[in-house]
This record gives structure tokens, C-alpha cells and sequence, in this order.
């Protein structure tokens, strides 16, 4: 009980602090909207012809969505990592009864409230600028909250890396640029030659595009998908956990 | 009486800067308990090691009875060197968030009201003066209602005033039987707040003591200052036990009531003087006698010792 206490402590924190950068918030739920403006309002999908957006749009939704399940999280994590460490605020936690688990754990359930505000409002934008419809599935929540967790745990582990805030930002950048791009997001595996192709299944963030697409786009089971998401996410929180600065 | 805080010959490099080199100090149970020392002499480093967020090499430490590890941490709190929480929230939002990481805590408005913050607890962190901000850190460190409170610099960077008024804080704690453990590279606050000091250098405890003891121990007798005008005069000449110094002299062992023969007299031989200062032993030159210099602020400031000027001026004859 007291753990959950804690957790709810430190994630009102958070929650607060964030909405009152206001820049921050706008950056949050402006970036993904200017992805969708570009490649969705104004570049437009081409179901019949040839080209990067060759699918119709429904293809490409889990790829918006999972420039907002990787970005996010990888900065923001990343970003309180290092601003705790340059305020000395992490030795200040280990010497109360608060663990580095109970703090990644509160910073992971703000990101997967921002996530899923953006993502809403994502998903309705689309719905308003392009073709598509809304095709929603019940699974997509738990497919955004493990791709969260799992992309938490990774920003720690930058966070950790990275000595400063502008070196989370550029670690974070060069993690995430490759990995939104070769992730079955928005380029099919069919467009890479093909010795890389098996290289797509080392990417976390596959599983969250090929799980999306399945139960929004191609109204498949996404099971298996979810299954190994949920696994990642357990091993990033883990690995996120331990990259927590206990102090020296 | 038992001790709160034991470290037995507690030693720590950083590759090879030596950071702590066989330190063995006591804290009591209710005591405050200042290390003082300049920048770099290992202060946060013994702090780290006390309080379990860093490991010394060799040595060992015992806090409330147990490792640093196994420390009830419902019993402790920490201000760290250089803290700065969230800024973006008020006095009171940051008190309720440090609270709500205990299952014990104070109410919030009690510790407001320790710090002297009621009027301004709505007020975000970033926009409070130093010294509020400082004493909302401190408050952060009482919420708990620690038995033990490490205290790592609380009023570098604070103006007079907040540092006054941190001082009241850390006395009011210490009567109500709270043990204190104080670092500061300010002189007058050990000796204002402290039941015993350690002077500390380069990773070394020099002498460890009540600072008044200190002070007669080591400290040297009261002496008069003199600023000559110019030509300083031949201290052998002079009915006076006098040392040259850069500006003028010095008269050792002048209690206050020979200030005034001691000025007669050096009218009498025609020594002209801008000013006369009448100066107590202090800590600040326990300290020089014993670890030599280098003890001062970031700044530079030492905020010297207890400094008393009795007269100022000069005299033509």
C-alpha cells in the first residue's frame, strides 16, 4: 500500500511539472500532429501507385502512433533522468523509502497518460485530414502501454548513458530515427533488401506496428505480438530499473 | 551518551584524488556535529558515505545503530550539496510530494510553519528568493521528522538574512533533541550552531572539538590591529609588544581594557594609523593554525570570525 502511495506521490509530481512546461506540452502533442499534417493531410497515401506511401492510410497509423510511443518516452524519461541527477534529486530519494523501480514505475504511468491524450487526439486528427476511418480495437490499449513501458525503460537506460540533458535529446534521436523507420512503421519490409529483413525482428517497436496493424488495419490477432511486447516490457523495466542512478 | 553516527577509519579515492583518508569520527545522539573545511576537502564525500549513497573503500560506518544501507530511512533525511527539486511546484506541492514518499509524515502546514513559509507556500519554487528556496529544502528534510539530519552546505549561496534565519531553523531542531550533522565552509556557522566541530582537509579530520575549546586551544589571544597611515614604524622602538605586518602592526594579548594604554601610548610615539581593530581568536584561525589556508567560500567570502571594531580612524598629531 505504501509502495502504490509512493508511486501515486512521485507520479503527481511528475504529472504537474509536466503540464506546466508549457513548451514541452506543446512540442508533445504538436510533434506527432505535424507528422500527420505532412505525410497524411498534404504528401497523401497512394493505394494504386508505387512510392514510399504506397498503402492506403490505415496502413501507416501504427506508424504515427509509434512516433509517439518512441519519441515520448525515450526523451522524456531520458531528460528527468539527467535534470534529477543534475539537482542531486536521486541522492535525495535514496535516502527515503522510495526505489528507483517505484520511481520508473510512476514516470512510466505519466507517460501512458500523455501517450494515450496524444494518441487520441493523433487518431482524430487523421480521421478528420485523410480517408481513414477510425477502426479501434480493444487491444491497442494494452499494445500502446507495453510499447510505453518498453520505451521507458530504454530512456532510463539513455538517461543513465548520457551525462546531460542535450545528450539524452541526441542519444535518444539516434536510437529512435533508425528505429522509426525500420520497424514495419512506414516502410514495408518488402522495400528492404533483403538480408536486413531479419534484423526488423530485433526492433521492439516491429511488434508494436505489426500487433497495431493487425487488430486496426488488417483485423487479425494481434496476440502473439502482444505477447512478446509484454515480455520486452518486463525486461525493459528491468534493465530501466537498474540504469537508475543510485548515486555514484 | 550513544552515538548517532560512528565512522571508523573511512577511506575513498577518486582514481587518484583522495577523497577521504582514514576518517574515524562520533556523532552523539542529539548533538550538532559541524564539518567544516574548503571546497574539496572531502565533506560530501563522508556525507555520501554516511548516509549509504556512496561506498567507501575501506572502513566502516554505523548509523542509528546499522549500516548506512539498512538505516531505517523513515528516521534519516538528507539535504544534498547543490539540491534543487522541481521547480515548477509550489512550497507546499513539494512538502506533500516529499511526504507522500513516508508512511509517516508530518502535516504540511507544521513544516511550513518550521520554515517560515506559510505566506509564500503557494508560490512555485522558482520564483522564491534564495533564501525561501533554501528553506523550503530544509523543509523537505524535516517532513519525515528525522531523529537524524545531514545538512550538506544548507546555506552556501543564501544571503545574510536566509542564512540567519536557516540558523534559528537548525537551533530550533537541535533543542527538540533532533541529532544534526552539518557540513559548511563557513566558519562563524560552526562555531554559532555546532556542540563540536571537525576540521577537515584534504580528505583528513585535522582536530575534532567544541569549537570554544578549540578556540582556547588553539586559537591564540585577542590582538589590536593597526593600520598605519604610512612609514610603519620600528616595532623595536615602541613602549609596546608589537609585529609588523603589511599594513601596520599587531598588538598580541590586548584584552579590552588595555585598548585604550595601548593607543596612548602609540600616540605618545607619534604612529599615525587609519584604523584600530580589536580582534578575538576565532575558529577561522584554529583552522589556519592547523590546516593552514585555503578555508573560504566559493566566493572567497570566509565570513570571518567573530570580529569586534572598537575604533576606526586616525589621529594627526
Amino acid at each position: 500500500m505504501s509502495s502504490v502511495a509512493r508511486v501515486g506521490s512521485e507520479a503527481r509530481t511528475a504529472w504537474w511539472s509536466f503540464l506546466r512546461r508549457r513548451t514541452a506540452v506543446f512540442f508533445t502533442f504538436g510533434f506527432p500532429l505535424i507528422l500527420v499534417a505532412i505525410f497524411g493531410a498534404v504528401v497523401q497515401t497512394n493505394p494504386t501507385g508505387s512510392g514510399l506511401f504506397g498503402h492506403p492510410t490505415g496502413y501507416y497509423v501504427p506508424g504515427y502512433l509509434a512516433i509517439i510511443v518512441l519519441f515520448t518516452p525515450l526523451t522524456r524519461i531520458g531528460s528527468s533522468i539527467a535534470r534529477y541527477r543534475e539537482g542531486n534529486r536521486f541522492e535525495k530519494l535514496s535516502t527515503t523509502p522510495a526505489t528507483p523501480a517505484e520511481w520508473l514505475a510512476a514516470h512510466t504511468l505519466v507517460n501512458v497518460g500523455i501517450i494515450l491524450l496524444a494518441s487520441a487526439v493523433v487518431l482524430g486528427v487523421l480521421e478528420l485530414l485523410t480517408d481513414w476511418s477510425v477502426a479501434l480495437s480493444p487491444l491497442l490499449l494494452p499494445f500502446v502501454v507495453f510499447a510505453v513501458v518498453v520505451f521507458c525503460g530504454l530512456g532510463a537506460v539513455l538517461g543513465r548513458v548520457a551525462d546531460s540533458q542535450d545528450g539524452v535529446v541526441a542519444a535518444s534521436n539516434a536510437v529512435a530515427l533508425p528505429l522509426v523507420f525500420l520497424s514495419e512503421t512506414f516502410v514495408a519490409p518488402a522495400m528492404l533488401p533483403a538480408w536486413f529483413r531479419p534484423a526488423i525482428g530485433l526492433s521492439p517497436l516491429t511488434y508494436f506496428a505489426r500487433g497495431v496493424r493487425n487488430v486496426t488495419y488488417l483485423h487479425e490477432s494481434g496476440l502473439s505480438e502482444l505477447l512478446v511486447l509484454a515480455l520486452l516490457a518486463a525486461v525493459f523495466f528491468g534493465l530501466g530499473t537498474y540504469a537508475i542512478p543510485q548515486y555514484d | 551518551m550513544a552515538a548517532a553516527v560512528t565512522a571508523d577509519s573511512l577511506s575513498k579515492r577518486y582514481g587518484d584524488t583522495v577523497a577521504l583518508d582514514g576518517i574515524s569520527l562520533t556523532v552523539d545522539t542529539g548533538e550538532v556535529f559541524a564539518l567544516v573545511g574548503p571546497n574539496g576537502a572531502g565533506k560530501t564525500t563522508l556525507v555520501r558515505s554516511l548516509t549509504g549513497t556512496t561506498t567507501p573503500h575501506s572502513g566502516s560506518v554505523e548509523v542509528l545503530g546499522t549500516t548506512p544501507e539498512r538505516t531505517d530511512k523513515e528516521s534519516i533525511g538528507l539535504l544534498p550539496q547543490s539540491f534543487q527539486p522541481p521547480e515548477r511546484l509550489t512550497a507546499r506541492e513539494l512538502l506533500t510530494y516529499y511526504a507522500g514518499l513516508y508512511d509517516e509524515s508530518r502535516p504540511v502546514d507544521d513544516v511550513l510553519a518550521d520554515v517560515g513559509l506559510e505566506t509564500v507556500d503557494d508560490t512555485w519554487y522558482t520564483n522564491l528568493s534564495g533564501g525561501q528556496q533554501r528553506r523550503v529544502c530544509v523543509g523537505i528534510t524535516l517532513v519525515n521528522d528525522p531523529d537524524l539530519l545531514f545538512l550538506d552546505e544548507p546555506t552556501t549561496g543564501i544571503d545574510p538574512a536566509g542564512r540567519q534565519s536557516l540558523w534559528s531553523l537548525v537551533a530550533d531542531l537541535s533543542s527538540r533533541g533532533t541529532t544534526v550533522f552539518l557540513t559548511t565552509h563557513y566558519m562563524e556557522e560552526a562555531e554559532t550552531l555546532a556542540d563540536r566541530v571537525a576540521l577537515m582537509e584534504d580528505g583528513s579530520v585535522v582536530e575534532v572539538g567544541p569549537p570554544e575549546t578549540l578556540v582556547e586551544t588553539y586559537g591564540g589571544g585577542t590582538h589590536l590591529q593597526v593600520e598605519t597611515t604610512r612609514n610603519a614604524p620600528d616595532v623595536a622602538s615602541l613602549d609596546v609588544d608589537a609585529e609588523p605586518t603589511e599594513d601596520g602592526l599587531r598588538v598580541p594579548d590586548v584584552s579590552p581594557e588595555d585598548i585604550g594604554t595601548v593607543v596612548d601610548t602609540l600616540d605618545r610615539q607619534g604612529v599615525e594609523y587609519e584604523s584600530l581593530t580589536w580582534t578575538e581568536p576565532s575558529l577561522e584561525d584554529v583552522y589556519l593554525r592547523l590546516a593552514g589556508d585555503g578555508i573560504g567560500g566559493e566566493d572567497g567570502d570566509t565570513d570571518g570570525p567573530a570580529v569586534e571594531a572598537v575604533t576606526a580612524g586616525s589621529e594627526q598629531r
